[in-house]
């Protein structure tokens, strides 16, 4: 096997030509990239809407056939040919489909305007032209709506907040960010969000967007008008799965992949977020890029499988920080045999943390406003151990002592699955970039990083 | 003579009748009793205990002011011509006729409710039946406080209960779901079978018992079936003699408890005041008090009562108050539930969190009694510390950027730059507006600028000192609820640094009044200070005085032939203490023991002359020797004097006990002080000698022996619960207020009473000699050095001299004339 054709050059496309490289520097790898520009972090556009940062490209191996802005139009499973939109064809022993997914468009009332385009002042929120198309807008516009409330919407809030706008949120669910949050610390999030100044409008879908030549506003499905001359749509993303269809691969809601990452095509894979895997649909990096190493084995014959991950979620919701991982439903009134749910609610100080536990074992929890337990929780959800008797242990850090002792085993960057153990055999950060890429990913592990190498250091001096 | 007649002698009834003889309204008036049940006024509440044992008649009415006919209920009333109609057929004219009947069980239209094997759960007569029919399996009918009751009793008869609750959850009215489903998980727990949700449908007889058929398709059979999902108010008797009944039952009467005929009131849960009933046995007494008050003339209203309440069912802790259920808008929950450990505490406060609004706790109701008396009012302290796993460590600072006054937007960076300026809540109030509005903040404010304050080394906090952010009194309940055992374990979870001279005594006296074991092992004994650390009185050459109790000054002529060799073989200057005991002076470290050995061996013991604790109760001799003493003074004295020996406190404690009006003893300027009365004893409190003089107050009059140790019990371990740092009971009841104290103990008003019975009671069960203690353990001995380093060399810094017979220390020249 000698020649691999890469379509899609986001995130997973990028680090699956990035494993392969490392793993065998013979192979013909080529890439086709819709967008024209070099593969980037995507995890951080929210930071360059915010102004906060310009640069999020990830950097890239060389010796690599990078056709940017050249979309691929159709795929000859038969004669192993990748035709793109600038009338090439490539060969391939091997194609990767890491296509990624779409933003979605509700379909609302109103949303196209004239010309069958988004009416003018309302915009997706998914790739770095989104980002610079929103910034711009952001200048001329006093108050924008943020037509979902998840993770991408609140993202969106936080960076138009740095523009100087009134922000608004409508979200159709009870509560924000319902997929990773429970009712609860739906309410957590909520107060805090709104702190920021931005108003939070729930439980109602939009259901029409106002505006004739440009925006004003949106509608509620239950009569409410929240008004607004710039709209972001963080409706959630659906796998671009469009090319595998056309070329009649097994597609249920992704490209159906086994163990190996192999789609129903000997000779064909698809990773990330187009990819669907023992029915789940992976939204977030960690996996994408589980798999893109996975995926780098099979494909250089070392042999490898794919089971699944764990989901453990850690993000920063508008300057608040959550983990969430498993499942994070069951409240405190369910009665069901063998589960307890541990829960710690301080809604005075934006504090929630929920353990659900089944026969003693963690299946899920829930850490918002401190997760400064994440580590050991984290551990007791991956590793299945029984838990201690006294569960507040896992909820509450200890006042003095426990911090800054991060056993080698603990994992610090969740992105990459890298531990403490290897950051320290490291004694520098581009080393560490380089040797386990901790950092490159969401990039909230870097001061934990940085204060384990300074420790190294330490000890290499003594 | 008038004749007020009183229908129902339940709890309430017999409190009115209680109530109208301490008021002296039974100068006046004839009062008459008409009870239904046989038996003389018990306590309802406790009713359960009765199955193991428990006596719950309540204090026997005066036969001479009372005619009380029990088994005889009243069958009619005539409103015109004002007479009452007995079942006994005697017929009484009344000037003023009270309601009191109280309640009836409600058993639910379920066909099959009546017949063998069927019972309600309210009289001791009930109890009686169901001990009699016993059986295997029973069920009984409603899950609520009664439910829970009734199958604790069930239990307690080792029937196999099965608790069947039409809601979804356990104690509906008190508890949310989070709150039934740990009540759920407690009772099972006990080996109680719950079916929850379940609409009892049938009751029918079958072979061998009774089978419930329920509407969900599924059945139980059971022996007996007891029904206990609640009551109704017993008003037949009312509606048939005309008066005015509520919508939803109840005589309706007016805010003085009148009922709608003139002269007829109704009280406790037969009445509907202000539109309802009222369940719980405190409205109901707050009723009859009013009812007495207006008989008298006055003017007094029942205005509705607080619906809080702790109790225990199946001995798990339940404790609902204020908004308990979060109704008020924009409230929020804070929540603490851990299935393993059992307990479920949620608060719920105001939005900007800055008021508590009411809570639920189950499993561990330990924090009601710090946390109900804060509902409504502003909050200073996190009230997530009092309901958080201890040792949790809580960052309980707020955030700069917090908005404390939200009347005029200004956050706590703003008032601590005022208040670093001029630390003054008057400057940083007209600086900031903050708390010039609604004033709810003002109490937060305030702890900021002291804070700010002691910070610039200004003392107006009420903080202990650098390491503790709190005041004794507030670390005394963090100790107490939190059930904190050891110094370090306090430091770490909500001190910082190391402590100091301030903290850790007081940290060791708190841990000591909560039963903390002897006073010197481990870490504790690093805490006291030179006086306890010695168990002995540090004087001015660096030797110690020996003081051992004399309880009530007595002391047989044994212990003063052994005090008096003592003294004389180890060379110790004596002088009769102004609190009835022998002081034996100038003692070295090194001999203390020695000197402890004979005197333990003569029985004598530590009378707590070092410590912040009690140190006498002084007596007269009393009616046994003394031609005026009334009482037995001496003995009330040695009484008290072994109860509370030991005692740990904010401040030293000294009682004393007059036999007489004649006051021998002093006790008007004594913590609590005792002065005997023809009929029994008069109480006094607050009193002081010493650099600010005050008369004690007087709290209670003519009480017998055992009410009166009980208030003392309550007045001390109120004072231990809440007073400050080495704050004596003097300013602390100026500052906490007679009538609160006396509400608070005599009422109960804070439901802490248990809590400071069971206190006083687990240190009289403790208590142990610390100077015996130290004899038996050698460990514990070799302390008593001069020179930890040369543990045989006495100090040579003591030097006597002989004066008057006896020796006396070497002064500086300088201080000898």
């Amino acid at each position: 096997m000698k020649r691999v054709v890469v379509v899609g050059n986001g995130m997973a496309g990028a680090r699956v030509v990035d494993e392969l490289r490392r793993r065998d520097p013979h192979l013909e790898i080529t890439v086709f990239g819709a967008e024209n520009r070099p593969a980037y972090n995507r995890i951080l556009l929210s930071d360059v809407l915010a102004g906060k940062r310009e640069d999020v490209t990830l950097g890239g191996v060389d010796g690599v056939q990078r056709h940017l802005g050249v979309p691929v139009v159709s795929i000859d499973r038969s004669a192993q040919l990748v035709t793109a939109s600038d009338g090439s064809r490539t060969p391939y022993d091997a194609l990767v489909l890491a296509t990624g997914s779409e933003a979605v468009v509700p379909p609302v009332q109103g949303i196209a305007g004239p010309s069958g385009l988004l009416l003018d002042g309302v915009f997706v929120f998914r790739t770095v032209e989104d980002c610079n198309a929103i910034a711009a807008r952001a200048k001329r516009s006093t108050t924008a709506v943020v037509v979902g409330g998840g993770l991408l919407g609140l993202e969106a809030a936080r960076g138009l907040l740095q523009h100087g706008l009134k922000v608004e949120i409508v979200h159709g669910a009870g509560h924000l960010m319902d997929v990773q949050l429970d009712p609860a610390g739906g309410t957590i999030l909520r107060r805090a969000v709104e702190a920021l100044g931005v108003g939070v409008h729930l439980g109602s879908f939009a259901s029409r967007v106002d505006g004739t030549r440009h925006v004003t506003g949106v509608g509620l499905a239950d009569g409410r008008h929240v008004s607004g001359d710039l709209v972001v749509l963080a409706c959630g993303v659906r796998p671009q799965v469009g090319l595998a269809r056309s070329m009649g691969l097994a597609v249920e809601r992704g490209v159906v992949v086994d163990d190996e990452l192999r789609t129903d095509d000997d000779r064909v894979f698809a990773i990330g977020e187009c990819a669907q895997h023992r029915g789940s649909v992976y939204g977030l990096v960690a996996p994408a890029w589980e798999q893109a190493a996975v995926l780098a084995d099979v494909l250089t014959g070392r042999g490898g499988r794919y089971t699944g991950s764990r989901l453990v979620t850690r993000l920063k919701a508008m300057d608040l920080d959550v983990a969430a991982m498993g499942d994070t439903n069951p409240g405190l009134e369910d009665d069901v045999a063998g589960q307890e749910v541990v829960v710690w609610a301080d809604p005075a100080r934006n504090t929630y943390k929920k353990l659900v536990v089944r026969d003693g074992v963690l299946t899920g929890a829930l850490l918002v406003g401190d997760v400064s337990t994440s580590g050991l929780v984290t551990q007791a959800f991956d590793r299945g151990t029984p838990l201690p008797t006294d569960r507040s242990a896992l909820l509450f850090a200890p006042r003095r002592g426990g911090s800054g002792v991060v056993a080698d085993e603990d994992t610090v960057c969740t992105c990459n699955a890298v531990t403490a153990g290897e950051i320290r055999t490291c004694h520098s950060l581009p080393e560490v970039v380089l040797k386990t890429r901790a950092t490159t990913g969401c990039g909230t592990c870097t001061s934990v990083v940085k204060t384990l190498l300074s420790k190294a250091v330490e000890r290499t001096v003594a | 003579m008038k004749t007020l007649v009183v229908i129902g002698h339940g709890m309430v009834g017999h409190r009115l009748v209680e109530v109208a003889v301490e008021r002296g309204l039974t100068a006046d008036w004839q009062v008459v009793v008409h009870a239904e049940e046989p038996v003389h006024a018990y306590d309802r509440v406790a009713l359960t205990t009765w199955f193991a044992g428990a006596a719950l008649g309540l204090a026997p009415v005066a036969p001479d002011h009372v005619d009380l006919r029990l088994a005889d209920p009243v069958v009619a009333v005539d409103t015109q011509a004002k007479t009452v109609t007995g079942a006994s057929g005697l017929v009484t004219a009344y000037d003023a006729l009270v309601f009191a009947t109280g309640s009836v069980p409600f058993v639910p239209a379920v066909p099959g409710a009546k017949g063998p094997g069927r019972f309600v759960y309210r009289t001791i007569s009930d109890l009686e039946d169901i001990k009699a029919a016993g059986g295997r399996r029973g069920a009984v009918v409603g899950g609520g406080l009664l439910g829970l009751e009734a199958a604790q009793a069930l239990q307690t008869l080792g029937i196999s209960t099965t608790v069947v609750e039409f809601a979804p959850r356990l104690m509906p009215i008190q508890v949310d779901a989070g709150g039934g489903e740990a009540l759920r998980r407690l009772v099972e727990g006990l080996g109680v079978d719950l079916r929850l949700g379940a609409s009892t449908q049938a009751i029918t007889e079958v072979e061998g018992g009774l089978r419930m058929s329920f509407a969900q398709g599924d059945d139980l059979d059971v022996d007996l079936v007891v029904f206990s999902a609640g009551i109704r108010p017993a008003d037949a008797l009312a509606k048939a003699s005309g008066l005015a009944i509520g919508e939803r039952g109840g005589i309706t009467v007016d805010l003085a408890c009148q009922t709608s005929v003139d002269d007829v009131y109704a009280v406790g849960e037969c009445a509907s005041a202000l539109g309802r009933c009222w369940g719980l046995v405190a409205p109901g007494y707050a009723m009859a008090e009013v009812v007495v008050d207006r008989l008298l003339g006055g003017l007094g209203t029942f205005d509705g009562a607080d619906l809080s309440t702790k109790l225990k069912c199946l001995g798990i802790d339940v404790a609902s108050f204020g908004d308990a259920f979060a109704t008020t808008p924009g409230s929020l929950e804070l929540v603490w539930a851990d299935p393993v450990a059992g307990v479920y505490k949620k608060l719920v406060v105001s939005d900007d969190a800055k008021q508590l609004l009411g809570g639920i706790l189950v499993g561990d109701a330990s924090a009601y009694a710090s946390l109900r008396p804060l509902v409504g009012s502003g909050l200073t302290m996190n009230p997530a510390e009092l309901i958080a796993p201890a040792g949790t460590g809580l960052q309980l600072e707020l955030p700069d950027e917090a908005q404390v006054c939200s009347c005029n937007a200004v956050t706590k960076a703003d008032i601590c730059a005022a208040a670093e300026h001029t630390p003054e809540l008057a400057y940083v109030k007209e600086c900031t507006k903050a708390g010039t509005s609604c004033g709810s903040c003002l109490n937060l404010v305030k702890s900021l600028v002291s804070k700010e304050a002691a910070k610039q080394g200004i003392a107006v906090s009420n903080a202990l000192c650098e390491h503790f952010a709190y005041s004794r009194s507030e670390l005394f309940e963090i100790v107490r609820v939190k059930r904190i055992g050891t110094w370090s374990e306090l430091l770490a979870s909500h001190g910082r640094g190391n402590g100091c001279d301030v903290c850790k005594p007081t940290a060791a006296s708190i841990l000591a009044s909560l039963g903390g074991g002897y006073i010197l092992d481990g870490e504790q004994g690093t805490l006291q200070d030179t006086n306890d650390h010695m168990l002995a009185n540090l004087q001015k050459d660096g030797s110690y005085s020996v003081v051992p109790r004399m309880p009530g000054g007595e002391v047989t002529p044994e212990q003063l032939i052994v005090i008096g060799e003592v003294a004389r073989d180890f060379g110790l200057y004596t002088k009769i203490t102004g609190g009835q005991r022998i002081d034996l002076f100038g003692a070295r470290v090194d001999q203390l023991p020695s000197i402890w050995q004979r005197l333990v061996e003569a029985g004598m013991e530590s009378g707590h002359a070092y410590g912040k604790s009690l140190r006498t109760v002084k007596s007269c001799v009393g009616q046994t020797w003394c031609r005026y003493g009334v009482q037995d003074s001496t003995s009330l004295a040695v009484l008290l004097e072994l109860r509370y020996r030991g005692l740990r406190a904010p401040h030293k404690i000294k009682l004393a006990v007059s036999g007489c009006a004649r006051e021998c003893a002093e006790a008007r300027s004594k913590d609590v002080g005792i002065i005997a009365t023809d009929n029994g004893w008069n109480v006094y409190v607050g009193g002081n000698g010493g650099f600010t003089p005050r008369h004690a107050d007087l709290f209670l009059t003519d009480v017998d022996t055992d009410t009166l140790v009980r208030t003392v019990d309550r007045f001390l371990m109120f004072y231990v619960f809440t007073g400050e740092r080495l704050q004596r009971t003097a300013p602390w009841v100026e500052q906490t207020g007679l009538d609160h104290i006396r509400a608070v103990i005599m009422e109960d008003s804070l439901g802490l009473c248990a809590d400071l019975d069971a206190a006083m009671e687990a240190h009289v069960a403790t208590y142990s000699d610390e100077w015996a203690d130290t004899l038996a353990d050698p460990a514990r001995l070799e302390r008593f050095v001069h020179f930890v380093n040369a543990p045989s060399v006495p100090d040579p810094s003591i030097v006597r001299v002989p004066e008057r017979g006896q020796s006396r220390p070497l002064l500086p020249l300088s201080v000898v004339r």
